[in-house]
């Protein structure tokens, strides 16, 4: 897979412009505040169709616009294809060579992006909700239908914690149990198999950058599931689990005004041997957990997709002490991928930069190429 | 200065749904074009609608009789009155009228369950329902809501409360694409899904 342009139309503050990336290093270089971040997002947004940071879909586009458009031309299996997403009032859509998307798997057919922002950096020593984003975004690179799946559960759940405020007859409130118990075990299994794929992985790649010696665990677990074999349970018998869990809460539930139990309440566990990583590790061991879990996140795809996914890297230069800097721009001139670097320092991102590396200046909005 | 009597009608054209400005602008345009027998016709077809059509009593579809008289779904002798189809809305219910599959009944809800919208089972005609079937002869009940997640928790809702009665409750198969419309399932698809329901 490859970019070959790409092009965005009244996104956030960046003038109309189209790119012709590098098949490996492309770097944005400016100041702060410029629209580094909303190149990057935008590459994000058309891979994922969500955005990259927190937020809706709206605030997308340019202040004063209606709408806003990126459009990218890829080389995927030797083809050529143009995938391009609008953000219009109420919604977006999705368009593969001009035509409206027919499902989402045609529209992710083959187009694969990790993401990397110093945001990524903050959630080991953050809350749960932070290290779930953190993980759904794995699960969601390596399978594109978990966006449609948890938009289904948020949306069932949100019905749900409605009905346990308004204290709506039990009848009604069960309607919904059904739907969360059959889409929340899909999300469980779906985030059982990547943790199982990625966190070996994870575990090596700590052991080569963590400067620690106790190793890294990456576990994921349902919480308030007393008496079921999460590893050993299929689909099925999660979605027997969740559905009988929630019959068992809901009283407290109801006393509470929300739902307690089901994806929405896991955390991604991180530990540094017998400690949890949260209260244990050092900025720098933290950091270094997340760049081990990108860095096995990368080779997970490539393992399982057969190429490469695109690697977006928002300004994480400024945020690794020297020498994890130094393995992470190794890393990535080593793996060939294709990179999108953004930075305020052209030297930190220096051991990336190969003969071919595309440079551009991010000024105002104004996207423009520079040299070396 | 364009004239107020077209100024109105375009206003009132851009009310429609999918309709914008610089549509109905073009509409207006087209009527005004058209000889005056065009624009006659459509007035008269817009009163008569709203005058002659309402809901049938007993299904809640669309009727064009006398008030008090039931529509032509619930009265054609041909239909099977032991089996009942419940669908959301009217367009729902005509998509399933076009596979030509379906010879039973109709009940329609105008609407699904959904707390984010306010919308519980007071506001759905799910009262009717039960009262309906009370008195008809009715064996197998179709649940033929979308297969989203509102469509969802309003056919289990429904099931809960009607399995007790001794009834047979089916859903329509998922041959329809999850989140997908019934409206706009392909009748191919539409008589698949209709023809392999499965029991809830
Ligand atoms: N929808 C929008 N329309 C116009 N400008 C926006 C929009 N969203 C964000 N911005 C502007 O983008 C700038 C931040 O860009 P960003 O890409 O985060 O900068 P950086 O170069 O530091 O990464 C801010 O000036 C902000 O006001
Ligand atoms: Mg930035
Ligand atoms: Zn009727």
């Amino acid at each position: 897979m490859r970019l070959l342009s790409l092009t965005c139309q009244r996104f956030r503050n960046l003038s109309e412009v189209t790119l012709a990336p590098s098949p490996h290093t492309t770097v944005a270089v400016g100041e702060n505040g410029q629209g580094k971040t909303n190149l990057l997002e935008a590459l994000y947004f058309l891979a994922t169709l969500k955005p990259l940071r927190a937020g809706r879909l709206s605030e997308l586009v340019q202040f004063g616009a209606v709408s806003a458009k990126v459009t990218g031309r890829f080389l995927l299996s030797g083809a050529e294809r143009e995938i391009a997403v609008e953000v219009v009032p109420g919604g977006r859509t999705a368009l593969v060579d001009g035509k409206r998307a027919a499902s989402l798997e045609s529209y992710f057919g083959g187009v694969s992006v990790v993401a990397f922002t110093p945001d990524d950096l903050a959630v080991v020593k953050g809350g749960p909700d932070g290290r779930r984003a953190f993980l759904d975004r794995s699960v969601f690179n390596r399978f594109p239908a978990y966006l449609e799946e948890s938009r289904e559960y948020a949306r069932a759940l949100k019905s749900r914690n409605r009905l346990l405020k308004d204290n709506a007859p039990v009848s009604h409130l069960q309607a919904w149990d059904a739907t969360l118990a059959r889409v929340g075990a899909r999300l469980w299994a779906r985030r059982r198999q990547v943790v199982g794929e990625v966190a070996p992985r994870a575990r090596d790649a700590f052991a080569r950058i963590g400067r620690t010696e106790e190793g890294a665990t990456f576990s994921y677990a349902p919480s308030h599931l007393p008496h079921v074999d999460f590893a050993a349970s299929d689909e099925a018998q999660l979605q027997q689990a969740l559905g009988l869990a929630l019959d068992v809460r809901l009283r407290r539930d109801l006393e509470r005004g929300f739902t307690s139990v089901g994806p929405h309440a896991d955390d991604l566990e991180l530990a540094l041997g017998q400690h949890a990583a949260r209260q244990y590790a050092s900025q720098g061991q933290a950091r270094a957990l997340v760049l081990a879990w990108k860095v096995a996140e990368i080779e997970n795809l490539e393992a399982s997709n057969g190429f490469l996914p695109l690697l977006l890297l928002d300004d994480v230069s400024s945020e690794l002490d020297p020498e994890r800097n130094a393995f992470l721009m190794g890393y990535l001139a080593e793996r060939g991928a294709q990179t999108f670097l953004t930075t305020t320092d052209a030297h930190l991102v220096q051991r990336a930069v190969g003969p071919d590396t595309v440079w551009y200046r991010v000024s105002g909005g104004q996207v423009s190429r520079r040299e070396a | 200065m364009t004239p107020d009597a077209l100024n109105r009608l375009v206003a009132q054209l851009a009310k429609l749904p999918g309709i914008g400005e610089k549509t109905a602008q073009r509409l207006a345009f087209h009527v005004l074009r058209s000889p005056p027998d065009f624009a006659k016709g459509l007035a008269a077809a817009l009163t008569e609608v709203v005058d002659k059509v309402r809901l049938c009593p007993r299904c809640f579809s669309l009727h064009d009789g006398p008030a008090d008289t039931r529509c032509g779904f619930c009265t054609d002798a041909r239909r099977d009155d032991k089996v009942l189809c419940v669908v959301e809305n009217i367009s729902d219910q005509l998509a399933l009228e076009r596979t030509k599959e379906f010879k039973g009944r109709y009940h329609v809800l105008h609407g699904v369950l959904s707390p984010l919208e306010g919308v519980g089972p007071d506001q759905l005609r799910i009262r009717e329902l039960l009262l309906r079937l009370e008195d008809s002869p009715i064996e197998e009940l179709i649940v033929a809501t979308n297969p989203d997640v509102e469509g969802e928790a309003t056919a289990l809702y429904l099931t809960k409360l009607l399995k007790p009665l001794g009834l047979r409750v089916t859903r329509l198969a998922q041959g329809i694409p999850m989140g997908g419309d019934l409206e706009y399932a392909d009748q191919a698809t539409l008589a698949r899904a209709l023809s392999a329901r499965r029991e809830l």
